[in-house]
């Protein structure tokens, strides 16, 4: 009889748990033009003049739980004018004024702000640029790969207790996305951990030195990446800390996108402006702390007192370790000789019988 | 009692080092090699270390692995074992907070022994017991006896030199961990305060380099000597194997006090009546003169 209701209830929970797994999210993309008539199939796409093969099918589940979930096709893809449409030649321009409005807001949602201030920025494309240091600097896209666009995961805070006062009031749905949008950014400075962040500079740019000396960047940035490894922060960032500081958490302000070489003036790591930027995470900072090298280089030309330290400390190390290593064995030796054994063994380790020349 | 520990202290000299009788009043003629012919218990037969050493000791052992597996694992950080051992430790953030608090420990451990050792010292001066040949202090006499016992362990003298409380080994190994901690510690206080640091340096950007490659190094050689020779030494080497019960019990064994502290073992027949009785009735047993 137990048995028999435990089964049921165990069944009745796993239907249940069916039910919900096959449940859909509900939610429905901005699509009025009716897009994914076509879209919508799996299978829609072509092989290229290269031979590679493209997909043009957009998932709307996926799409409906992005961060662009509510922006029409055609507010990005502007260059569709007519259905069926020709075929498209046109990057995706991040500057396009998109048909949304953001809370308390009368103006259309853009990047355009932000691209400016990327644009001024040393990874700006400038006027003046060669070839192939245009080719070389990074866009939108570069760096801002998450594919799909999909929303930053948030397991660190506590959205129940906090989302609770909201939800008196709000709809659960709008107020819990609007939340997400703006907290994962009070909280830290980019809503990429650390890791990301160095993984995203170093790898195909900053640590690929054959591309950075055809770009004739200078000696530091050169060794940037290698010198910061070796830093604590890079070490810390290396091994999973997330407070330590990654290359924008100095290089840039909160605006991230205004990374300059530090001679110029706005640089958050030009001298006159070296205290303000470690003050984010070092208290009490002065003019002397800021004198600190972060990207540390002990070279026997940049720093030749502090080379031949190490390199004295280095000859200490062998010698002082070989040294005692060969007087613990040559202790072992002679005194085995002499007849002792490894172990007290009824209360004496002298049992052998010395093999020493006595006559001398 | 003090007058007699001056006598004996004084003795091996007048009769020299490399006798191979060595009188003690009240036991004997004892011969260098006797340590061949005694009776040890492996937990420890005569005094050693007090109470506060070898609490002390514990409390650096303990701090000190703690600090070697979260120093090295951070200083090696792209080795591929590092952020498995950061794992083990909570994670990079919290392994730091880790090596700080055993950090703290230990500094702590090394004032109380400073506290024990200077109080200790003026009270062995006060009450006029001080004898500057059972102390750490490195003397002439230990160049002479690393000599000497090279040339024992390569079989061209026939005993090992007679040696005091502290050989040259352990005032090699005391003097390196007065310098090793001195280094990590003011290094070390550098990497953590270093704002208040850079007030006090001289030069900020030297001093603070300074102090990382300070700390680093030394933190590795530390580790080296101490995994390469002192576990060699308190461990691995004829006699020692596989422990030495010292560091909990505060004794050493008989034939180790002989054999290597043999100066301190004739300090020890004059404080301790029974081994006076002990040393007679092996003397007589081998067919030595007693008195």
């Amino acid at each position: 009889m137990e048995f028999k209701r435990c089964v049921t209830r165990k069944t009745l929970f796993l239907v249940i748990f069916l039910l919900f797994s096959f449940m859909t999210s509900g939610v429905y993309a901005a699509d009025k033009e009716n897009c994914l008539m076509c879209h919508k199939y799996r299978q829609i796409g072509r092989i290229d003049e290269k031979g590679h093969k493209r997909s043009y099918f957009v998932s709307e589940n996926i799409y409906a739980n992005s961060v662009h979930r509510n922006v029409p096709c055609r507010d990005c893809h502007t260059y569709i004018d007519k259905l069926p449409h020709d075929p498209v030649t046109q990057e995706v321009n991040c500057a396009n004024e998109c048909h949304i409005k953001p809370p308390f807001s009368s103006e259309n949602f853009s990047h355009r702000k932000i691209i400016d201030v990327y644009n001024k920025s040393v990874h700006g494309a400038q006027e003046d640029d060669s070839p192939t240091l245009r080719a070389a600097k990074p866009y939108c896209k570069y760096c801002h790969l998450n594919p799909i666009y999909t929303r930053v995961e948030e397991q660190r805070i506590a959205f129940e207790e906090t989302l609770g006062r909201c939800l008196n009031c709000h709809e659960r749905k709008g107020v819990t996305q609007a939340y997400k949008h703006i907290t994962h950014r009070l909280r830290s400075k980019t809503s990429r951990s650390p890791q990301e962040i160095v993984q995203l500079c170093a790898k195909n740019c900053h640590a690929d030195l054959v591309l950075m000396k055809k770009l004739k960047v200078s000696k530091e940035s050169l060794e940037a990446v290698k010198t910061y490894n070796e830093s604590i922060h890079g070490k810390a960032v290396g091994l999973g800390s997330q407070i330590a500081a990654d290359c924008v958490s100095c290089h840039a302000t909160s605006s991230i996108h205004d990374i300059y070489k530090k001679d110029e003036p706005h640089s958050t790591v030009n001298k006159a402006n070296l205290v303000k930027t470690c003050k984010q995470c070092h208290e009490n900072v002065t003019e002397r702390f800021a004198q600190i090298d972060v990207h540390s280089e002990i070279g026997p030309h940049e720093k030749p007192v502090l080379y031949t330290v190490n390199v004295i400390l280095g000859f200490a190390f062998y010698g002082s370790v070989f040294g005692l290593i060969g007087l613990a064995m040559l202790e072992s030796y002679g005194r085995r000789k002499d007849g002792i054994k490894m172990q007290i063994i009824h209360g004496t380790s002298w049992r052998g019988h010395s093999k020493r020349d006595k006559s001398k | 009692m003090s007058t007699s520990i001056e006598n004996v202290a004084a003795s091996p000299k007048e009769t020299g080092a490399d006798e191979y009788y060595t009188f003690v009043e009240g036991v004997g003629n004892i011969p260098r090699d006797i340590y061949k012919l005694v009776k040890s218990d492996p937990l420890g037969d005569l005094p050693r270390y007090s109470v506060h050493i070898v609490i002390q000791h514990f409390v650096t052992f303990v701090t000190f692995l703690i600090l070697a597996a979260t120093g090295l694992t951070l200083h090696f950080a792209s080795l591929w074992w590092a952020p498995l051992v950061m794992k083990l430790f909570g994670g990079t953030d919290m392994a730091r907070v880790i090596h700080r608090v055993a950090a703290a420990f230990m500094v702590l451990a090394s004032v109380y022994h400073l506290i024990t050792i200077i109080g200790g010292t003026l009270h062995k001066i006060m009450t006029k017991k001080f004898n500057i040949k059972r102390t750490q202090i490195p003397l002439l006499k230990d160049a002479y006896d690393i000599v000497h016992d090279i040339k024992y362990f390569l079989g061209k003298e026939d005993q090992r030199p007679k040696m005091h409380k502290f050989m040259y080994k352990q005032k090699l190994h005391y003097v390196a961990i007065l310098w090793g901690t001195f280094v990590l510690v003011s290094a070390g206080t550098s990497l953590l305060f270093p704002e208040t640091m850079a007030t006090i340096w001289p030069n900020p950007r030297f001093g603070q380099d300074l102090a990382r490659l300070m700390h680093a190094d030394e933190a590795i050689m530390a580790i080296t000597v101490i995994v390469f020779w002192h576990w060699s030494n308190v461990h691995l080497v004829p006699g020692r194997f596989p422990l030495q019960w010292s560091f909990l019990t505060g004794k050493i064994t008989r034939e180790h006090q002989i054999e290597e502290h043999f100066l301190e073992y004739v300090y020890n027949l004059q404080e301790i009546p029974e081994e006076r009785e002990y040393m007679k009735k092996i003397l007589r047993e081998n067919g030595y003169d007693t008195n």
